[in-house]
C-alpha cells in the first residue's frame, strides 16, 4: 500500500518480525544449552511458538491501523480479480458508466440552469420572482415603475425588492452597428442580487428614476468591444446614437437576472428621459421583480404581505387596476420569467428517467455480479474454510462492486464535462438571447460519486448478501452436484431479470409516447401556412431612429421587398408566432364591466397589410388591415375566433368597440384561430393591431416566396441595407426554423426518453439473455439426461423456453403497473396521444415481449442441438 | 472492526489476568517476550504456559495503552531483543487489577466453599 503514509507501518512490521526471530533463536540457544541438537532445538521451538503468521496478523490488529491495510490487501485483491475476468469488467464499467453519465448529464443541465437561476449571485434561494395575476406559464411583466415603488417601500417581508425590464438595442458608434441586449435596472438591482463590480460602481439610489446616461458593461461586451479596456470607467460610448457614460463593469459570469436568458449592459430606468410616460402611470406595466427574502420570512408569508400592499394600491387607483391583482412568489428554479419555468417542467421529468436507467443497469450488473458469483463459489468457500470470516467475504464483494462503480464514475466524470454542454444542441436558431447550457461544477461532481456509490451498492451489495448466507461446507460438499446454483440464487437471478423488464417497459412506453407526441406536433396544423415565408429582423427601434424616420424606411421596406423578384406578398410584423414571444395586453369590451379579479388579458400583435395573406389565415369576416389603416385613420383591431367568442358571444363582432391602453378600438375583422406558442396550448384571444397605425416594437419583414425561402435571404439583407446602411438587419431566416422553437421542448424530451428507452431495451434484453443462457448452460447435464431417458428436442426447447417466458411474463405485468404510474406524471407534456394510449402499450409489450423471447430462444436452440453424449459427461 | 472485536471475545476471559501477569512479571525488572514466557512457566511451576499467540498482541497493547514502554538492547547472551519495562500508568493499573483478581478469587472461592447449611439459613 504504496499510497498510504505507511512508513511508520513498515518499519514497526519489520520490528515485530525482528522481536519474533529473537524469541526464536533464544528459544533455540536455550534448548541447545540443555543439549539438544541444533536441528531439533530449531524444529521444537518453531512448534512451541505456533503459526507465526497468525502471531503476527493478531498483534498488528492491537496496532490500530490494521483496517488500512486490510483495506488495501482488499482493493489489490479487488482488482485482481476483475483483471481475471476482463469481459465482466470492462461491459459492466462500460453498462455503468453510460448509466451514471446518463444521470449526471441531466443533472448538469438541472444544475446549469434550474439550480444556479441567476450566476454570480448571492444566496438565490432567498430570491423570490414575483407574478400579478392569473398564475401563467410565460406572463407579461408583472407591475408599473409606481407601483413597484410602492410595494418595494411598504413591505414588510423582504430584504431588498428590485426591477428590470430587458430589450434589444444596438451599440452604435463603432464601425459596424452591434445588437445586444438591454436591461433597464432599479438603482438596487446589483445590490439584492449581491454582484459587486470589477471596474468602478455600479447605479446610486438617487440615480434611479432621473435621466442620468450611466450603463454598465457586462463582463463579455466589455471584453470583445473593448477589449477589456481598464480605463473604460468615464469613458462615453454610444448607444442607439446617443452617448451614455460608461460607470462600471460587471463580474465574469454575470448575465442578469433573468435565467437563462443573457444581458450585454445595464442602464437605469429612464436613462435618457424619454420614458417619463411609463415611469409616471400605474398602467405601464412593464417591470419584472424579484425580491430577496428576509431571514426567517417564508414565501406564503411574503406573498400575503406583497398582497395586502396591493390591495390598498388597487382601492386607491381603481381604474389603473382592473382584473386579476392577486400575487404570487415563484423559487427562481420555477421562474416564469426567462427560461426557468420550461426547464423546470422537463428536466426533472428526464432525471426520473435517468434513475430508472440506473436502477436498470444496476439490476443489469448485479446480474453478471451474481453469476460470476456463483462460479466462484468455490474460491470462496476456500477462503471461508482457511479462516476468512463472514465479513471479510462480504467486504470483499462490496469492494469489487465499489472498485467497479468508481471506475464508471471516473468515466461517467470525464464523458459528463463534454455531454454538459450539449444541452445548448436542442434549441434552433432563434432571436432570444439564450444562454443555457449544462455546468460541471462542484454539485454534478458530488452528484456522481452520489450515483456511483447507489450504483455500487446495488450492484455489490445484492452478491454480498447472498455471499454471506452461503455456508462454506455446503459449498463445497454441493459444488459437483450443483445444478443450476441452488434455488435461493435462482430466485435472486430471476428477480433481477424481471426487475430488469419491469424498468424498461415504463421507459419504452414512455419514449413511444413522446415521439408520438413529436410527430403529433409536427404533423399538426398551425392555422398558418410557415412554408415558403421567409422573415428578417430590422433593427429600427434599437438603432436611434425619429419615429417619422421609421415610418418612413418601413414604408420603403414594404415597397422595395414586395417589388422583389419571387417575392409574392410581402408584409411587417412585431412578432412570429411559436418562437415562445409572446405579448399582453389587458383588454376591455365596450361597456363591460369585469369581475373584480378577472383576468382579461389578451395576446397582441402589431401586423401590417397583407399579414394574414401572407401566412394563408383566412378572415371570416370583414376586412384585413390596409395602408390606410394608419395613425389618422380610426383606430382598427382584427381580432381572432376566440376572442370575438369571449367578448361577444352569439353577436355580430365587427364594428364593435375594444379598449386597450384606454384607448378605444373598432374590430373591423375576424381572422380564423391560428397557434400562437404551442401547437397544444389552450387558446387565448388574440387582437391584431395595424402596424402603421400603431407601430410593433420589433420591425420584422415577412414575405411569402415562390421558391425555397432560403435562397432569398442575401437578396433580402441586401434590400434592406440599400435603404439606409446603417440598418441592422439579422435574424434572417426561414420562418420553419424560427417556429422549430416551440417543439424544442418536445425534442429534448423524445430524444432523451428515446435514448433511455434504447438502453433499457438492450440491457434488458442482454439480462434476460445472459440468465437463461446461464441457467441453460449450468443445466446441459440434466438436459442431456432427460435426451437420453426419451426427452424430444421440442421438450428441450419447451423446458428452456418457458422458464425465460415466465420471467418476461412476470416482468411485463409489474411493468405495466408500474408505467401507469408514470406516464401520469408526463401526461401534461404529451399531444395527441392519450397516456394510456393502448396502442403504443400493445406494441412495446409485444416488442419486448418477442425480443425476450427471441433471447431466449437462442440458449434453447443450443440446447436442444447438443449432442446427449457430450452433455452428460459435461459437468 | 467487527473482527477484532469477535477476537477479543475470544480471549476476554483471559485478557484481565494475562495483562496482570505480564505487568506482575515486568515489576521484577524490563522483560523480552521470550523471558516473559520463561518467567511465568518457572513462577507457575510448569502450569501457566502462554501462547505466542495471546502473548505478543498482548505487548502489543499494553504498549498502545502506555502501561508498558519498549526499547532495543542486547541481552545478556549477545542476542538484540525487544525489552519491555512496566510504567508508572502500567503499575496503576496492575493495583487495580491485583484489587479486582483477589475480589473475584474471594467472591468464587465464598460461592465454592460455603457450606449447604449455612446458605439455607
Amino acid at each position: 500500500m504504496k499510497w498510504f503514509p505507511s512508513f511508520g507501518f513498515q518499519r514497526r512490521k519489520r520490528e515485530l518480525q525482528e522481536e519474533i526471530d529473537a524469541h526464536l533463536q533464544m528459544a533455540i540457544a536455550d534448548r541447545v544449552a540443555r543439549g539438544e541438537t541444533a536441528e531439533t532445538a530449531r524444529q521444537a521451538a518453531a512448534r512451541e511458538f505456533g503459526n507465526i503468521p497468525l502471531v503476527q496478523d493478531v498483534t498488528r490488529d492491537m496496532w490500530g491501523q490494521a483496517w488500512l491495510e486490510q483495506l488495501g490487501r482488499d482493493v489489490r485483491y479487488a482488482l485482481r480479480q476483475l483483471r481475471k475476468s476482463p469481459g465482466f469488467t470492462i461491459t459492466a464499467t462500460a453498462m455503468l458508466a453510460v448509466a451514471i453519465c446518463a444521470n449526471s448529464t441531466v443533472f448538469s443541465w438541472i444544475d446549469g440552469t434550474m439550480l444556479r437561476p441567476i450566476p454570480g449571485a448571492r444566496d438565490t434561494g432567498d430570491l423570490v420572482s414575483l407574478q400579478r395575476g392569473e398564475r401563467n406559464f410565460s406572463p407579461t411583466p408583472p407591475l408599473s415603475y409606481l407601483d413597484y415603488r410602492d410595494l418595494r417601500e411598504q413591505n414588510h417581508t423582504f430584504a431588498g425588492i428590485l426591477a428590470y425590464h430587458n430589450d434589444w438595442i444596438a451599440l452604435t458608434g463603432g464601425a459596424q452597428p452591434e445588437r445586444v441586449y438591454i436591461a433597464n435596472v432599479s438603482a438596487n438591482y446589483f445590490d439584492v442580487l449581491g454582484i459587486k463590480p470589477v471596474l468602478g460602481r455600479f447605479f446610486l439610489s438617487d440615480e434611479e428614476s432621473l435621466a442620468i446616461p450611466n450603463v454598465v458593461l457586462g463582463y463579455s461586451l466589455w471584453k470583445t468591444r473593448y477589449a477589456k479596456d481598464p480605463a473604460i470607467v468615464g469613458k462615453s460610448i454610444e448607444v442607439a446614437r446617443h452617448p451614455v457614460t460608461v460607470i462600471g463593469v460587471a463580474p465574469e459570469g454575470f448575465v442578469g437576472a433573468a435565467p437563462g436568458l443573457r444581458d450585454d449592459l445595464w442602464v437605469t430606468l429612464d436613462p435618457l428621459g424619454t420614458d417619463v410616460w411609463r415611469m409616471t402611470h400605474r398602467d405601464s406595466d412593464w417591470l419584472i421583480v424579484i425580491g430577496r427574502l428576509r431571514p426567517g420570512v417564508s414565501r406564503g408569508q411574503a406573498a400575503q404581505d406583497l398582497d395586502t400592499v396591493m390591495h390598498h394600491i388597487v382601492v386607491a387607483y381603481p381604474d389603473q387596476h382592473l382584473g386579476d391583482n392577486r400575487i404570487t412568489l415563484d423559487p427562481m428554479w420555477r421562474s416564469p420569467f426567462g427560461a426557468n419555468g420550461y426547464m423546470a417542467a422537463t428536466l426533472p421529468i428526464l432525471l426520473a428517467f435517468a434513475g430508472v436507467v440506473l436502477l436498470l443497469t444496476s439490476a443489469n450488473v448485479a446480474t453478471l455480479t451474481l453469476v460470476r458469483f456463483v462460479s466462484r463459489r468455490r474460491e470462496l468457500a476456500i477462503r471461508q474454510s482457511l479462516g476468512a470470516n463472514r465479513i471479510q467475504l462480504v467486504r470483499q464483494m462490496m469492494l469489487e462492486g465499489a472498485v467497479l462503480s468508481i471506475v464508471a464514475g471516473v468515466v461517467a466524470l470525464v464523458l459528463t464535462s463534454w455531454t454538459s454542454k450539449t444541452f445548448a444542441w436542442f434549441f434552433p436558431a432563434n432571436s432570444i438571447p439564450l444562454a443555457l447550457n449544462g455546468t460541471m461544477d462542484h454539485r454534478v461532481v458530488i452528484g456522481i460519486a452520489v450515483f456511483s456509490l447507489l450504483a455500487g451498492m446495488l450492484c455489490g451489495a445484492l452478491p454480498a448478501w447472498r455471499s454471506s448466507h452461503a455456508p462454506a461446507l455446503e459449498v463445497l460438499k454441493a459444488e459437483s452436484a450443483s445444478i443450476s446454483g441452488g434455488s435461493r440464487n435462482r430466485k435472486l437471478l430471476n428477480g433481477l431479470v424481471v426487475a430488469q423488464i419491469a424498468l424498461s417497459l415504463p421507459l419504452l412506453i414512455c419514449s413511444g409516447l413522446f415521439l408520438q407526441t413529436l410527430r403529433n406536433l409536427a404533423a399538426a396544423n398551425p392555422g398558418f401556412e410557415q412554408d415558403h415565408v421567409l422573415t428578417a429582423s430590422v433593427g429600427l427601434n434599437i438603432a436611434g431612429y425619429s419615429n417619422d424616420e421609421a415610418q418612413l424606411i418601413r414604408h420603403k421596406i414594404l415597397d422595395r421587398t414586395s417589388a422583389l423578384p419571387g417575392v409574392e406578398v410581402a408584409s411587417l410584423t412585431d412578432w412570429i408566432p411559436m418562437t415562445l414571444i409572446q405579448k399582453r395586453n389587458d383588454a376591455y369590451p365596450e361597456g363591460y364591466v369585469p369581475h373584480p379579479h378577472e383576468s382579461l388579458l389578451v395576446e397582441n400583435a402589431e401586423v401590417g397589410p397583407r399579414y394574414f395573406e401572407s401566412l394563408h389565415i383566412p378572415i371570416l369576416e370583414g376586412r384585413e388591415f390596409t395602408l390606410n389603416d394608419d395613425e389618422k385613420a380610426p383606430r382598427v383591431l382584427v381580432v381572432d375566433q376566440t376572442a370575438a367568442r369571449r367578448f361577444w358571444p352569439g353577436q355580430d363582432p365587427l364594428g364593435k368597440g375594444l379598449k386597450v391602453w384606454g384607448r378605444l378600438f373598432t374590430v373591423v375583422g375576424v381572422a380564423r384561430n391560428s397557434t400562437h406558442t404551442f401547437v397544444n396550448e389552450s387558446p387565448e384571444p388574440m387582437v391584431y393591431m395595424s402596424y402603421f397605425q400603431h407601430p410593433g416594437y420589433e420591425t420584422m419583414v415577412q414575405v411569402r416566396t415562390a421558391g425555397n425561402p432560403v435562397d432569398l435571404e442575401p437578396v433580402m439583407e441586401n434590400t434592406i441595407h440599400e435603404i439606409d446602411t446603417r440598418l441592422p438587419v439579422f435574424d434572417v431566416r426561414p420562418m420553419r426554423e424560427s417556429t422549430q422553437m416551440a417543439s424544442t421542448f418536445a425534442v429534448i424530451q423524445s430524444t432523451l426518453a428515446g435514448m433511455f428507452a434504447l438502453i433499457g431495451l438492450v440491457l434488458a434484453i442482454t439480462g434476460i439473455y445472459g440468465v437463461v443462457s446461464y441457467r441453460t448452460q449450468m443445466r446441459t447435464h440434466e438436459i442431456g439426461v432427460r435426451m437420453a431417458l426419451g426427452a424430444s428436442r421440442v421438450d428441450v426447447l419447451r423446458l428452456v423456453l418457458l422458464q425465460g417466458l415466465w420471467l418476461t411474463g412476470i416482468g411485463l405485468a409489474l411493468g405495466l403497473a408500474f408505467a401507469l404510474g408514470l406516464t401520469r406524471i408526463i401526461v401534461r407534456l404529451l399531444y395527441g396521444i392519450g397516456a394510456n394510449d393502448p396502442i403504443t402499450v400493445v406494441s412495446v409489450v409485444m416488442l419486448l415481449g418477442a425480443m425476450s423471447l427471441a433471447a431466449c430462444y437462442l440458449p434453447a436452440h443450443r440446447a436442444m442441438r447438443r449432442n446427449p453424449v457430450t452433455a452428460i459427461r459435461e459437468l | 472492526m467487527n473482527e477484532k472485536d469477535q477476537y477479543k471475545n475470544r480471549i476476554e476471559l483471559l485478557q484481565g489476568t494475562l495483562d496482570m501477569l505480564i505487568l506482575q512479571t515486568l515489576q521484577w525488572g524490563p522483560q523480552h517476550g521470550y523471558g516473559i514466557v520463561q518467567a511465568l512457566r518457572l513462577r507457575s511451576g510448569d502450569v501457566l504456559q502462554v501462547e505466542t499467540g495471546s502473548l505478543y498482541p498482548a505487548l502489543h497493547r499494553l504498549e498502545r495503552q502506555s502501561w508498558v514502554q519498549s526499547e532495543w538492547k542486547q541481552s545478556e547472551s549477545k542476542q538484540k531483543a525487544r525489552y519491555y519495562r512496566i510504567t508508572a500508568k502500567g503499575k496503576k493499573q496492575l493495583a487495580s487489577d491485583l484489587g479486582r483478581w483477589e475480589r473475584i478469587v474471594e467472591a468464587i472461592g465464598s460461592v465454592m466453599y460455603v457450606k449447604p447449611e449455612e446458605s439455607e439459613s
